[in-house]
């Protein structure tokens, strides 16, 4: 089994999860941290990939970009999980969905 | 001539994102803004008469499945461009009288100028996906113009419906559209009515029924018609410009549209001139029993989009477009001057009003003006069309629908007679102050009087202009001069002529009738319950409501649930991607 396959397989593992984490979670910060995960996965595929098709410029420029999209994401949600609680005291996703109309 | 296609379509519709943002104490700004965008483009479709062509003048690349957004501006998509936008110009000067002082007028222009821009870029479309597009466009205007007095219930289920139904027809449309792409990889009409052949036997049929319902629900012809009645919540000057003059003769368009493609399959034809027939007939029986004037007016735009959805059926591609231009005209006029009379009185139900004539005496001459041209007296702009169309079914068209039409024409005399004298003869029956419409209520009600007396006058310039740039439908139109000479001596002119004298006699005597009246009680009965068609229509809305709220349980609005959906779908595609590989 070649590096290449175990990688591969360790970013769909990764991916699997990050899913499993999404599909489970209610708390906010679990979410964000799901989140990353997923995107991590992503990550290690384009590197696998690039790699893989001989370009592994592309793949690691690629994967430069995606690194500073996805703090910007984690910056984000972490400042609104925590603003969350504090104005309405809950970081629980269900909770919060009772207020929608 | 591309620059004007897009100034048709683009000045109502910059008009319409204006008004929007205008403030509402800015009424007075409001209504100049309209009428001058409304104008503005009746001139630039006008602009276009002289120059249509059949050849592609428009092509915007969109690319990918969407193909290519072309626009061919010929005889009959210019025709009805100038019919949306001059009829449109005229029922926004209208409403500059009959919504003096309402709220929200950004809402009420923005709408009509966007139904004004929708409507001719639906007709002057060569690509059915953007045809489409246009068509659901006119739909949602109509919806929320139905449903513009959103805080009564009435208006608001009237516009549900009317949207649920034509919406239901439009999945027809969508069908023919894709088929379309299908087999031909663009949607380009004029190349399918070119060579038709591409499609296979059933996969045409499918489409030509595909048109057939969604030009139905459209032009609110049997079945689906009951919508049309239920529109009349609107205020008058939308019932006159979307559901009398243009939205509802998109059906029709349509239908002539495509005529010399589907003219070959099973059967289409004599669906066609059977759902005219039914139309024609039922309507005219439903507008001689009903008590609110605009109803009855809605009835009767039913029964005359009948007679033009029969001459198509019949190949007589001319005939009825040429009394689609009447209708529009006379039609316009009706409701625009019923409009007058309801501002005036504050009620729609006949049996409150009566003798208005002497407190209204031009509306009473234009509304009688339209009247004559509806029940098809001679020399009206409705009888020369309506002729035309009688006399070229008769020589093509099966003698059962015939008979059936001719009935039609004398119901329609009887109604409108009986119309004319419930609201402006007779004792007045209700009470209230009358006032005498307002000056631009009487500006656009003269011209469109005006219009009723000599568009006829067109018949040669119209059928010449149908035939040089309608080359599929290999139309003959004779000269006019020997068209209106075949109209007046035709036999069939002077049977329709006695059919109609007998509906007028019909009401003249109808005090020594009424023992004969009396007995036709059950088919009133009948036709104010709409034969059980609004029943029908009404278990279709309900259901689709149903099935909307049923669905609404799908929008949990929770993560876990999308998360899962996304997840669901992935493992669909996946096991698509392997089944096909």
């Amino acid at each position: 089994m070649s590096t290449l396959t175990i990688l591969a397989g360790g970013a769909l593992a990764l991916f699997a999860v990050g899913l499993y984490g999404l599909l489970i979670t209610r708390n906010m910060i679990k979410v964000v941290v799901a989140l990353q995960i997923l995107v991590k996965a992503a990550l290690l595929a384009l590197v696998v990939a690039g790699k893989a098709s001989d370009q592994i410029n592309l793949g690691q420029s690629l994967a430069m970009t995606v690194i500073v999209a996805d703090t910007v994401v984690a910056v984000i949600g972490l400042a609104l999980a925590v603003q969350v609680k504090r104005v309405l005291g809950t970081m629980d996703l269900t909770e919060l969905s009772k207020l929608r109309g | 001539m591309d620059w004007l296609i897009i100034l048709t379509i683009g000045i109502p519709w910059l008009g319409a994102g204006l008004i929007w943002l205008l403030e509402e104490r800015q009424s007075r700004l409001q209504h100049t803004l309209a009428v001058v965008f409304a104008l503005a483009a009746g001139v630039a479709a006008l602009a276009m008469l002289p120059s249509t062509t059949e050849q592609v003048e428009l092509r915007i690349k969109i690319g990918s499945v969407f193909g290519d957004f072309t626009f061919v501006p010929d005889g009959l998509g210019v025709f009805l461009a100038v019919v949306a936008t001059v009829v449109g110009s005229l029922a926004v000067i209208f409403s500059v009288d009959y919504m003096h002082g309402e709220a929200q007028l950004g809402r009420y222009y923005s709408l009509v100028l966007l139904f004004i821009g929708a409507m001719a870029g639906l007709v002057l479309a060569d690509s059915l996906l953007l045809l489409f597009i246009f068509w659901e466009i006119t739909a949602l205007c109509s919806y929320s113009l139905i449903s513009f007095y959103n805080d009564d219930p009435k208006a608001v289920e009237g516009g549900i419906k009317a949207l649920i139904i034509t919406q239901l027809g439009g999945i027809g449309l969508l069908v023919g559209a894709l088929v379309i792409y299908a087999y031909q990889g663009d949607y380009q009409i004029s190349r399918f009515l070119n060579e038709p052949e591409v499609l296979p036997t059933n996969m045409l049929s499918v489409m030509a029924f595909g048109c057939l319902i969604a030009a139905a629900a459209k032009s609110a012809q049997v079945p689906f018609h009951t919508w049309l009645p239920g529109a009349m919540e609107a205020p008058s000057p939308i019932s006159a410009l979307i559901h009398a003059a243009t939205m509802v003769n998109a059906g029709v368009y349509l239908l002539a549209r495509f005529y010399p493609a589907f003219e070959e399959v099973d059967g289409w034809t004599t669906a066609v001139i059977s759902v005219g027939l039914l139309s024609a007939f039922l309507a005219a029986l439903m507008a001689l029993f009903a008590t609110d004037l605009k109803r009855a007016l809605a009835y009767s735009t039913i029964s005359q989009l009948g007679y033009m959805v029969y001459a198509v059926g019949t190949g007589a591609i001319f005939a009825s477009q040429f009394h689609l231009l009447s209708h529009a005209v006379f039609k316009a006029l009706l409701f625009l001057s019923a409009g007058a009379v309801i501002h005036s009185v504050g009620t729609r139900d006949m049996r409150q009003m009566g003798g208005l004539g002497k407190q209204m005496p031009f509306m009473r001459a234009v509304f009688i003006v339209g009247a004559l041209a509806l029940a098809g007296l001679p020399f009206f702009n409705g009888f020369w069309s309506k002729e035309l169309i009688l006399e070229d079914g008769l020589h093509e068209g099966p003698v059962w629908a015939y008979v059936g039409m001719l009935a039609g024409a004398g119901i329609t005399a009887l109604y409108t007679f009986r119309m004319v004298w419930l609201v402006f003869y007779g004792e007045r029956r209700g009470s209230g102050h009358i006032h005498e419409a307002g000056r631009l209520m009487k500006l656009s009600t003269g011209l469109l009087a005006a219009g009723t007396l000599t568009t006829w006058l067109l018949i040669g310039v119209f059928g010449e202009m149908l035939e040089n740039t309608l080359i599929y439908h290999h139309l003959h139109v004779e000269s006019a001069p020997t068209l209106l000479e075949e109209i007046i001596t035709a036999p069939a002119t002077l049977l329709a002529l006695s059919v109609v004298a007998a509906g007028l006699l019909g009401w003249w005597f109808r005090a020594p009738l009424a023992g004969i009246a009396a007995s036709f009680k059950p088919v009133g009965q009948a036709a104010t319950s709409d034969f059980g068609f609004e029943w029908i229509n009404r278990r279709v809305t309900d259901w689709t409501n149903a099935g909307a709220n049923a669905l609404r349980t799908t929008q949990t609005g929770s993560l876990n649930w999308n998360v899962f959906g996304i997840i669901g779908g992935l493992i669909v595609v996946l096991v698509i991607l392997a089944l096909g590989a």
